[in-house]
Order: C-alpha cells, then sequence, then structure tokens
C-alpha cells in the first residue's frame, strides 16, 4: 500500500511540479471552506433581503436603466428610470436576485459539491471494488457475466441515467443538522445542511462500473503472480487473499481513478442541479439555473461566479489527480470520466 | 383552456357549479415567468381587430397583395399534441387556436364575438341554440356541418364519444349535457340547470373539428395533424420543438395578413428575449421585469403589457388553526403590503387587489378596495383572535408565477415581522405542491400557501366556485353563506341582479378573507417592431390580428 | 482471426448488450413508486385510460409475458404510445436521433481536429510557452462545466457581439445537404447552418478537445522517446514525417480507445448542451419527457441511445483493429 517508496515518489513529484502544488492549495482550500463554512461565510446564504437584491460585486458599481410600470385606465404604462446600484461592502461577490449574498452561497455550495463529489465517489468504489476484484480473482463466469453487464452498463450516458432515476424516483434529501451550528458556535447560520441523497445514491449507480473495470484489470494481472498462487498453495481462503494480497495491490490506480471521479462527479452534480434535479437550492449548478435568466440583463455574477467555482475546484482536484498519476504511474486505461 | 402541465382532472374541480372553470393554476410553466393572461380593459384594441379581416377580403381572389411575412413566436413550452379537445394548457390552446375555432369567439379585451356561429340564443332555462355561419370550410376543403358542431360538443363532454378528455365540463358542465341536435344550420344544446354563463363558456371554449376527420383517423394522426376551420393551416409539425402554421386562404373571414406563424418554445426568459432581439422571433412572452428595459432599449423590439386574468393570492385552510379565526386571516391582510410588493418586487407589473375577482370581471365589487398595510392593526387583530405568538408556515411553488418566491419571501417576512406572528417559507417544487391542493380531501392539503389562479371566463364564479365552494375541487373553505350566495347567483336568470349578487359575495369574501389578497398579475410580452400586434386578455397568441409593419 | 470474423464477432456481442439494456429499459418501470401504470399514465388520466394502459402493458399477465411483449414490440418497431402527446413514441424518438447525430458528430470534428495538432505541438515544443498555454487550455477544458460555457458563449458571441445564433437548429445539416442540390444558395445555407451549430459544438466539444490534447500530449511524449522512432531518425527521414507517420499512429490508439470509453460522456454532454441552445434533440426531448412525466418517450430515448452507444463502439473497436495491426482479436 503506502510503501515509504510511494510516500517518496509523491514528495519528489510534488517537488517537481508547480501544477501539484497549485492544485494542492486549490483542493485543500476549497476543503477548509466546506468544512468551516459557518464561519468563512458573512451571512447566512438563505437570508433573503429583497431590498438589497442583485447588488453587484464590488468592483462592479453601474447605473442602470429600471423601467416599471403602473395600471392607468385599464392600461399599462411604462416609465424607465435610471439607478446608480452601488456595491456594498457586506457583500463582497454581490447578491443574487433575493438579495441573497453569492460570497456566502459559493461557500456552502463548496460543501455540496465535495460531499457530492466525494460520498458518491465512495459508494462508487464500496460497490464496484469488490465486485471488480472477486470477478478479476475467480475470472471464467463471474468475470464474464460481470463485463457483459458493464458493458451494459456503460450503454447508458451518467447524465441519462441519472436523470432518468431521479426523474422516476424523485428526489430525496436528507437534512443533517450543522455541528458548528448545533454547538452555538456561529450563531445565525442555517442549523441543518441539505444532503441530496438521491443525487449521492444516483451517481454511485452509475459510476461504479468504473471501479470494477480497474478492480478487475488488477485483480487479473495479479491472480497469476507467483505470491498469490504460492498463499493459495498454502491453502488460504480466497477472502483473505483477496484483502491481504490483490487489495494492496490494486488500492493505487484505484485512488487515482477515484480522484478522477471526484472530478467528474463534481461536474456531473452541477449538470443535474443546473438542470433542476438535486434536492438542495445550496448548489453550484443552482445558483447557475437561477442566475441564467439576470446574465442578459448584465447581473453576470450569479451565474458567472459559482460557474468558476466549479472550475476551480475540478481544475484543483484534477492536478491532484495529475500528480497522484504521474507520481504513482498505475496504468490506468483511459481517464474514466462521468 | 388550461390548467396546466400538472394536468389535474378537471372534472372533480367543477362537479359542484356543473359549469366549466377555464381556470388556470399555472399557465405557461416553465421558470418565473410565468404568464398570467392578457385582460386588456380594451380600450384601444377594438378597432384594430376589425380592420383585420377587411384587409384581408379585398385581396381575397389571387392574394396578390397578402403579405409573406412570416411571424415567429415563441412561448415558454411546446404542446402535448394538436388533438384541440385532448389537453388542459395554455401552450397547446395557443397552438391549436391558430386552426381551430368554436362557436363563439372574444375580441382581444375579452369581449364575446360570433366565430362559427352567427347567432345563440337561449331558448328556454336549459337549452341554448346556435345558428352555424354559412359557408365555412375545414382545411381539407369540406364544408363546416351542424353535424361537426355538434359531435364536437359531444365530443368533448360525453365519455362514450370522446374518451375521457380533460375537457368534460368546459361547456355545460360535467355530466350535465341533456343531449345535442343538429339540423338546418342549427345546433341545440340540451343541459341541466340554468347555466346563466353558459355563453361565456361556449365563447372560451370548444373549438369544432370535423366529425368524419376525427373518426377516420387514430389518435396518433389527429395529434400530429389538423383539420379546422381557423385563419392558419398546418404546415409543419415537429413535435416539442416547432410548429409552422400557414395562411389559410379559404378563411371565412378573408384570409390574414401575415403568410404564416412558426412557433416555438423555451422555458428560459432569457432565451426568450434574446430571440427577440436577435430578430428570431416576433412575439414572446413572460419578459421577466428584469429584462424590460433591455427589450425597450432596443431598436428591434418593444414591451407590451397586459393586466392578466391570473390572480395570486396567500390561500389559508379554514379548517386550521390559527386559520380557524376571521380575526387572524384578517390580520395578515393588514400585514402583509401587497401594494410593495407589486412596486418592489414586480417593478409594478402587478395590481394590488382585495378580493378574488379581478376589475375586467363580471361581479367585481368596485366598492372593495385592498386591505392596507397597517401592521398595528395586524397585531391588534392578532391578539383579540387569541392567537398571539402562533408559529405558521407559507408553502410557495418555485418559479411558476412571475417572481413566485420573491412574492412569497417578501409576504412572509412582512408576517414574520409582526411581534406576535413567526412565519416560515417553504418553497417547493410546484409539480409536488399542486398534487397535495388538488387533493379530494381538505385534510391534505397545505394550510397556508401561495397560488395563482386564471380565469379565462371573465366571471366571479369561475374562481369563486372551484376555490372557495364545499364542493370545489381546490376549495379551502366551508362556508355555508358562500355557497349560498354561489347557488343564488347561479339560478339567477336576470344578469343584472346576478351582477349584485356576486358584487355582494366579494364584498362578503372580502371581510372574511379566506386568502390574503396579493394582486392581478400582468402578462409582459416583447413584440417585434416589424408587427403591429396588441395583446390579448386571454392568452391566446392571435397573429391572425397582426399587421407586418 | 480475420478483421471480418473480428467484426461479426463485435455485432454478436454488441446484440447482447443491446438485449441487455433492453432489458434495463423494461426494469426501470418497475423503478417509480406504486403501479407501472403511473409510469406510463399523464397524471390526469382517468381511469378508463388507467386501465387500457394497464391492458396494454400485459399488466394482468405473468411477468415473462410482459418482458416478451415489450421485446416482440421493439422488434417490430413499435416503442409504444405516449399517452401525453397522443402520439407514437417511435416515431417521435427517431425523428429527434438525426439532430443529436449531427450535434456530436460536429463536436467530435471540431474536437479531433483541434486537439490532434494541439497535443502534437505540445509534445514537440514541450516546456515551452506553446506547450504551457495548450495544458493551460486542456486543464480548464477538462474542468468547466459546458453548460456553463454554453452560457457565456451565448452572452458574449450570441448577445453582445451578435456573431452566433442564441439558440436552435435552423435548417441543420439535411438543409445544407438539400441547398447542394435544391434552388436555395448554397453558401448562405452554409452560413446560416454554421451560425446555429458553432457554439453547441463548441461547449459540447471543448471537454473531448482537452481530453485528447492531453492524451496526445503525452502519447506522443511516449513515443517520440522510443527508440524505434529514433532508428528511423537516424535514417535520414524529415522530423515531421517521422512524428507524424510513426508516433502519430501510435498515440491515435489509446486516444480511439477513449474515445470509445467516453461516448457515453459525449451522449450525456449532448443532452444538456441541448437544453441550453435549445438544440431539437434527444436531450431535449428526454427532459422535456421528465418535466411532463411522459416515460413512454422516455424509455424510447433510452433504447435509442444505449443502442446508438453499441454501434459506434462496435465502429470505434473496428477503427482500432484497421489501425493497430498488432491488436489482438480476442
Amino acid at each position: 500500500m503506502v510503501s515509504p517508496r510511494v510516500v517518496r515518489n509523491l514528495k519528489k513529484e510534488f517537488r517537481r511540479s508547480a501544477l501539484a502544488k497549485v492544485g494542492l492549495v486549490l483542493v485543500v482550500g476549497v476543503l477548509l471552506v466546506a468544512v468551516f463554512a459557518p464561519f468563512v461565510a458573512p451571512h447566512n446564504p438563505t437570508e433573503q433581503d429583497l431590498d438589497g437584491k442583485q447588488l453587484p460585486p464590488i468592483g462592479f458599481s453601474k447605473t442602470v436603466e429600471e423601467t416599471s410600470s403602473e395600471l392607468v385606465d385599464g392600461e399599462v404604462r411604462t416609465v424607465t428610470e435610471t439607478t446608480r446600484i452601488e456595491a456594498d461592502p457586506q457583500h463582497p461577490l454581490g447578491t443574487d436576485p433575493l438579495g441573497r449574498d453569492m460570497l456566502s452561497r459559493i461557500v456552502y455550495g463548496a460543501r455540496t459539491s465535495l460531499l457530492v463529489g466525494v460520498l458518491g465517489t465512495v459508494l462508487a468504489a464500496a460497490v464496484g471494488v469488490p465486485v471488480g476484484l472477486i470477478a478479476g480473482y475467480k475470472s471464467g463466469r463471474v468475470d464474464d457475466a460481470l463485463m457483459r453487464f458493464a458493458d451494459v452498463s456503460l450503454a447508458f450516458p451518467s447524465l441519462v441515467l441519472a436523470v432518468a432515476l431521479i426523474g422516476l424516483w424523485g428526489r430525496a434529501a436528507v437534512e443533517l443538522p450543522d455541528p458548528f451550528v448545533s454547538a452555538g458556535l456561529a450563531p445565525g447560520m442555517p442549523a441543518t445542511f441539505t444532503l441530496p441523497g438521491t443525487v449521492i445514491v444516483v451517481v454511485g449507480i452509475v459510476n461504479w462500473v468504473w471501479f470494477a473495470r480497474v478492480a478487475r484489470g488488477e485483480a487479473l494481472s495479479i491472480r497469476t503472480e507467483e505470491y498469490v498462487k504460492a498463499a493459495r498453495a498454502l491453502g488460504g481462503s480466497d477472502r483473505g487473499i483477496l484483502l491481504s494480497h490483490v487489495l494492496p495491490n490494486a488500492i493505487t490506480p484505484i485512488i487515482v481513478l477515484g480522484t478522477v471521479q471526484i472530478a467528474a462527479i463534481i461536474l456531473l452534480e452541477s449538470a443535474l442541479s443546473f438542470l433542476g434535479f438535486s434536492g438542495t437550492t445550496l448548489s453550484w449548478g443552482f445558483d447557475i439555473a437561477q442566475g441564467r435568466d439576470y446574465i442578459s440583463s448584465g447581473q453576470w455574477w450569479i451565474a458567472g461566479i459559482p460557474g468558476f467555482a466549479i472550475m476551480l475546484s475540478v481544475i484543483g482536484v484534477n492536478l491532484l489527480g495529475d500528480w497522484l498519476r504521474d507520481a504513482l504511474d498505475p496504468d490506468i486505461e483511459g481517464e474514466g470520466g462521468g | 383552456m388550461s390548467l396546466d402541465d400538472s394536468r389535474v382532472d378537471r372534472r372533480d374541480l367543477l362537479k359542484y357549479a356543473g359549469a366549466a372553470s377555464a381556470a388556470v393554476l399555472a399557465g405557461c410553466t416553465g421558470d418565473g415567468g410565468d404568464g398570467g393572461s392578457g385582460g386588456d380593459d380594451g380600450s384601444g384594441s377594438d378597432g384594430d381587430s376589425g380592420d383585420g379581416g377587411d384587409g384581408g377580403s379585398g385581396g381575397d381572389e389571387e392574394g396578390e397583395q397578402l403579405s409573406d411575412v412570416n411571424v415567429g413566436v415563441t412561448m415558454g413550452q411546446m404542446d402535448s399534441g394538436l388533438d384541440p379537445h385532448d389537453h388542459a394548457e395554455t401552450n397547446t390552446d395557443i397552438i391549436v387556436s391558430q386552426a381551430y375555432e368554436g362557436l363563439m369567439g372574444r375580441e382581444p379585451d375579452g369581449t364575446i364575438v360570433a366565430a362559427l356561429a352567427t347567432e345563440w340564443e337561449r331558448v328556454e332555462a336549459g337549452t341554448a341554440r346556435f345558428t352555424l355561419r354559412d359557408g365555412v370550410t375545414f382545411h381539407n376543403g369540406d364544408e363546416l356541418t351542424a353535424e361537426d358542431a355538434r359531435y364536437s360538443i359531444r365530443r368533448i363532454e360525453l365519455e362514450e364519444v370522446g374518451g375521457a378528455l380533460p375537457q368534460a365540463g368546459d361547456l355545460v358542465g360535467a355530466g350535465s349535457l341533456d343531449g345535442v341536435e343538429a339540423g338546418d344550420g342549427e345546433v341545440t344544446v340540451g343541459f341541466a340547470g340554468l347555466n346563466p354563463i353558459v355563453f361565456q363558456l361556449f365563447a372560451t371554449n370548444g373549438q369544432v373539428m370535423q366529425q368524419s376527420w376525427v373518426e377516420e383517423n387514430d389518435t396518433d394522426f389527429i395529434n400530429r395533424n389538423v383539420n379546422g376551420t381557423g385563419p392558419f393551416q398546418l404546415a409543419e409539425y415537429d413535435s416539442g420543438n416547432e410548429v409552422v402554421v400557414e395562411r389559410y386562404r379559404d378563411y371565412w373571414d378573408g384570409p390574414a395578413e401575415v403568410a404564416s406563424v412558426t412557433l416555438n418554445a423555451s422555458s428560459e426568459s432569457s432565451t426568450r428575449v434574446n430571440r427577440l432581439l436577435a430578430e428570431e422571433s416576433d412575439v414572446v412572452t413572460n419578459v421577466p421585469p428584469q429584462e424590460v428595459s433591455r427589450v425597450e432599449e432596443s431598436e428591434v423590439a418593444s414591451i407590451n403589457p397586459v393586466p392578466s386574468t391570473r390572480v395570486i393570492f396567500l390561500q389559508m385552510r379554514y379548517d386550521v388553526e390559527p386559520f380557524t379565526s376571521q380575526e387572524f386571516r384578517q390580520a395578515l391582510n393588514y400585514a402583509v403590503d401587497n401594494a410593495g410588493i407589486v412596486e418592489s418586487v414586480l417593478n409594478g407589473f402587478g395590481a394590488s387587489s382585495g378580493q378574488p375577482t379581478l376589475e375586467q370581471f363580471t361581479g367585481y365589487s368596485p366598492d372593495v378596495e385592498p386591505y392596507p398595510h397597517d401592521p398595528e392593526r395586524a397585531e391588534e387583530l392578532v391578539e383579540q383572535s387569541g392567537f398571539a405568538g402562533a408559529e405558521i408556515e407559507l408553502q410557495t411553488p418555485i418559479g411558476r408565477y412571475l417572481k413566485d418566491v420573491e412574492i412569497a419571501q417578501a409576504a412572509a417576512s412582512q408576517i414574520d415581522s409582526l411581534s406576535n406572528v413567526s412565519c416560515e417559507l417553504n418553497q417547493r417544487e410546484f409539480s409536488a405542491l399542486v398534487q397535495d391542493i388538488t387533493t379530494g380531501e381538505i385534510e391534505d392539503k397545505p394550510a397556508f400557501n401561495l397560488l395563482g389562479w386564471g380565469n379565462g371566463e371573465f366571471d366571479a364564479t369561475q374562481t369563486i366556485i372551484p376555490l372557495m365552494t364545499s364542493d370545489g375541487a381546490l376549495t379551502i373553505l366551508k362556508n355555508d353563506e358562500v355557497d349560498a350566495m354561489v347557488a343564488e347567483a347561479q339560478n339567477e336568470a336576470d344578469p343584472q341582479a346576478r351582477e349584485q349578487l356576486l358584487q355582494d359575495l366579494n364584498a362578503f369574501l372580502h371581510d372574511l378573507a379566506p386568502w390574503v389578497f396579493m394582486h392581478q398579475q400582468f402578462s409582459v410580452y416583447g413584440v417585434s417592431g416589424e408587427i403591429e400586434w396588441e395583446p390579448r386578455a386571454d392568452e391566446i397568441i392571435d397573429p391572425y390580428r397582426a399587421r407586418p409593419q | 482471426m480475420s478483421v471480418a470474423r473480428f467484426v461479426t464477432k463485435r455485432v454478436v456481442q454488441g446484440v447482447g448488450v443491446v438485449w441487455g439494456v433492453v432489458t434495463v429499459v423494461f426494469a426501470l418501470r418497475f423503478v417509480t413508486p406504486g403501479s407501472p401504470v403511473n409510469a406510463v399514465a399523464p397524471l390526469d388520466a382517468s381511469q378508463e385510460t388507467r386501465r387500457a394502459i394497464a391492458v396494454e402493458l400485459g399488466l394482468d399477465q405473468p411477468l415473462y409475458v410482459q418482458y416478451l411483449q415489450y421485446v416482440g414490440d421493439l422488434l417490430r418497431g413499435d416503442m409504444g404510445f405516449s399517452y401525453v402527446r397522443g402520439q407514437d413514441v417511435a416515431r417521435l424518438v427517431f425523428l429527434k436521433l438525426p439532430a443529436t447525430v449531427e450535434l456530436a458528430v460536429a463536436a467530435t470534428v471540431l474536437a479531433i481536429a483541434i486537439s490532434i495538432p494541439l497535443g502534437v505541438l505540445s509534445a514537440t515544443r514541450r516546456n515551452q510557452p506553446a506547450d504551457y498555454l495548450a495544458t493551460l487550455f486542456s486543464l480548464g477544458g477538462i474542468s468547466t462545466p459546458n453548460f456553463w460555457l454554453g452560457i457565456m458563449m451565448i452572452l458574449v458571441l450570441a448577445v453582445q457581439l451578435g456573431l452566433f445564433q442564441t439558440s436552435g437548429r435552423g435548417v441543420g445539416f439535411p438543409g445544407v445537404l438539400a441547398a447542394v442540390v435544391g434552388p436555395e444558395p448554397f453558401l448562405d445555407t452554409l452560413l446560416s447552418w454554421l451560425s446555429y451549430i458553432t457554439l453547441p459544438a463548441i461547449a459540447l466539444g471543448t471537454y473531448f478537445t482537452a481530453l485528447i490534447t492531453r492524451l496526445t500530449r503525452s502519447g506522443m511524449l511516449d513515443e517520440l522517446g522510443e527508440a524505434y522512432v529514433q532508428a528511423t531518425r537516424a535514417k535520414g527521414l524529415p522530423e515531421t514525417l517521422v512524428r507524424y507517420k510513426h508516433a502519430l499512429r501510435n498515440t491515435l490508439i489509446p486516444v480511439i480507445t477513449v474515445l470509445g470509453l467516453q461516448l457515453g460522456t459525449l451522449i450525456g454532454g449532448a443532452v444538456i448542451t441541448e437544453a441550453v441552445f435549445s438544440w431539437p434533440g434527444l436531450g431535449t426531448l428526454v427532459i422535456q419527457s421528465i418535466n411532463l412525466r411522459d416515460w413512454p418517450v422516455l424509455q424510447g430515448c433510452l433504447v435509442i441511445i444505449g443502442t446508438s452507444f453499441v454501434v459506434v463502439n462496435i465502429v470505434v473497436d473496428t477503427l482500432y483493429a484497421h489501425l493497430d495491426p498488432g491488436v489482438v482479436y480476442d
């Protein structure tokens, strides 16, 4: 598993590659923001203020034409007025159409993205890895059956299958109490955090096959190794051999695949939220969908900033993945995207 | 007409009245830009509309004077098939009404006019007779007969003719049809009860199809093809994407001035506005307030708003504490600054209201003013009600009505700011909320929620019956006095006496306050400078009346 | 094993996978809460309609009969009936297929046309500015949500600069073909087509452009280090020829493998790209069907998408076999 050689390689590659450093900084940054969201966010991300809606980010104060109307003798008259909208230092990234603080929403959106990315990946790996290992190790019929099932599974694009499943099941969400808020450390912040349960299960279901393929490949190549043969000859149980010999050898490519998967699932989650299929309203994709109708009228930040947030986090995770892959150099087929 | 894409079974909704409602829970759907219907009070548009036909009749013969202008229309959502009787959505209605017509029709302002029938009369209490127009042809060239009209009425109302169609009850009331006779260019319709608004119903509903065409073709074909009598015939049908109709030269009222109409849809208001400004479309629906100035500033298009037939309100279940108390319900009406919400959230694209009936409807009480914004009075009333300290939750759909979430948010926070009531907001998917609301049992409905209701018949009863009478399918109120007043009005044959009864009913409802009265929504259309066109009161878009500039 | 036999074998396997796809889609109707009728009937369907649907689905029959009936109908080209739209599913779905294929092909062509030269350039100019730019581009490309990219391009390139259409498909590629023989002016039609398809193709293609650029770059770097390339170079062939003829050929093999594997991402991406650009294809139909609860159409789309995936993969595998003479046809 994590041998001293692996650590050495990781360090060496990290020193060599500037991009790896950038990746680590981005990922750790997003992680900290997500975990400590109640402390980082300046406002409650769901708190609405209609008098302070659509405020621009600092540095983008502007003059706009506003049209209003009134009813005169049963006919609608419109009046256009020029008003100046000043940015508010209280809202460094501006506010959305309901006057909610964009910065706070970005901060909480990081929680949703990372939680779905990590939990979805863990779920996919928890299903895919054992199935793949067993299939590769047992070979023969079990393997054939698995590979055919994997083929069928791959024939449904993740996004299409996810949308279909969520459409059929409905979108369930789990309300998790926020530990910091319940401990009284962050007054005024949302007491619960909405975990989009269906989305996590669905991305797990649609992505497990990538893990199964990689695990199978590793198991296939390892099962013919001398030490595995020896362990078997000595009467080791299949279960024991899988756990003590096969899994440790397969772990490196699985970790690298996992990183790539997190990036893919963050993108998938944002797409699902954008299409309205998530169960939470604190999501970058959801904000892009909300802000979409305001871009062309000049309020670009509502959809623009969440897009940058997605891009930066996914870049971070991808750079981390590149670092791990270059350092550990597993032979992974393709990029295993979603 | 339309309930919306949630497609609630409308027959249930109407059993009490025995009269249909063209109620629109949420017309166009899609994003926030859900429109009401146009409710133009009518000053102004009458002159134009007459001319449309005249201009056409001049160039009847060869059509050399007819333009080759195509009008593009972008709505919120496409049709659900082209069968004019098998739908309950505004968007489908907009599309099929290019090609199909009823016996009677409406001017843009809602005034009833002759269409396929030239005359109509109530022969006796439960019988109406229509005299058909001569020389009307279907798009396939066949002449319209009284049998076709009879068949269409029966197809809509009778399950044994048309299967269970969602418009059943729209003409005479569910299960009320009592024989239709055709002959001699006349159709005679019998129905149970008095049904004082039977002609209002026929003016809004009941498009006529050709009997033989329907019987000879299967459902799939009827939903992809069109054979009506209207001003446009189908040229191209790409389901879910685009419908193109072209001028029907033999239209009885003269060929349309525009050569063809392309109808498509986008649920994103920005996409609709972009299409308008890129001159890809000539009429777009539901321009949201934040986009209005962008359209006004452009050189290619302008904004054309009209009061719609949709009312927005917060309904309170009469049987759930604290809403059992009239004082409490009135208190919420004083607490919510509906005029202020119209001003700040809708940029004035709405008119605050104080009764369930809109100004241009039969039965509107001119003596009733909206509740003033008076938080102190509200707090007093809450004290009197005995529910001081009440905690309530307001449910709102997300993105079904123009700025619904913002409106609900503002209302909830104004209620919450009362010293003795706390109010939370629960934002819900429209489809989930509407399922709760349309459930038959009042016990399963939300206690307090925002809703919008469109009424294409322009009659007070078509809002009050489904929403506020004991047997209304969507009701949140069981009140013997209201039921009695409605019943009295529905059995009053004299229009003026009936009008007075309905006005009294509206004044009574203002005081009873089963709703927090909010506002009348405006429909905001974006219209290209290339055409001259006035929006209608009933959400329908009629390029037949459009003229190239 | 000959190429012909290899292809035959893949086709047989493909039929098996399609059968699996059909079975999964059949099973989906039992995923929905309550009776499978709920998955087919519109919300406002009457009891009579529901009964008719139950009979049509064969719900009164044993499960295997329902299944055989479903498969049998599909084989006859009958994908069922959409009660929401009142139309046959098969026609609806097949009419939308060309638009999606058009978009996917345009995106792939665009991706390959940009990425392979870019990857080669990047590899041959390693650690030079061009390489850094290409690396940054490809990093951004695989990390940007395509729907967001699409929205931003609409804003800047279509709305503000007016260079492209904001949405829709226009006459489509068939329209361009028709203009070749028909009376329409060809150049105008072609330009009009480009004004519609360019932005969606970029939005959908960017991820693949970035991905293939990365693969080509790393593949070329590996290949350029290989001994035989050096040997060829020693023989005096011009360097460019070396790069392209040998290195690129070997580089393309993993690129094609990945393209095959990522085809699902392409189709999934098409769904959301179509939603952003109101492109009238299968993706738009899928989203509409879910919003309208039109499950028969959704199921039809899934069958078509799954089947297309299998067909394209067979084509890719054949191409693969053609490119790599050393491949073992197992």
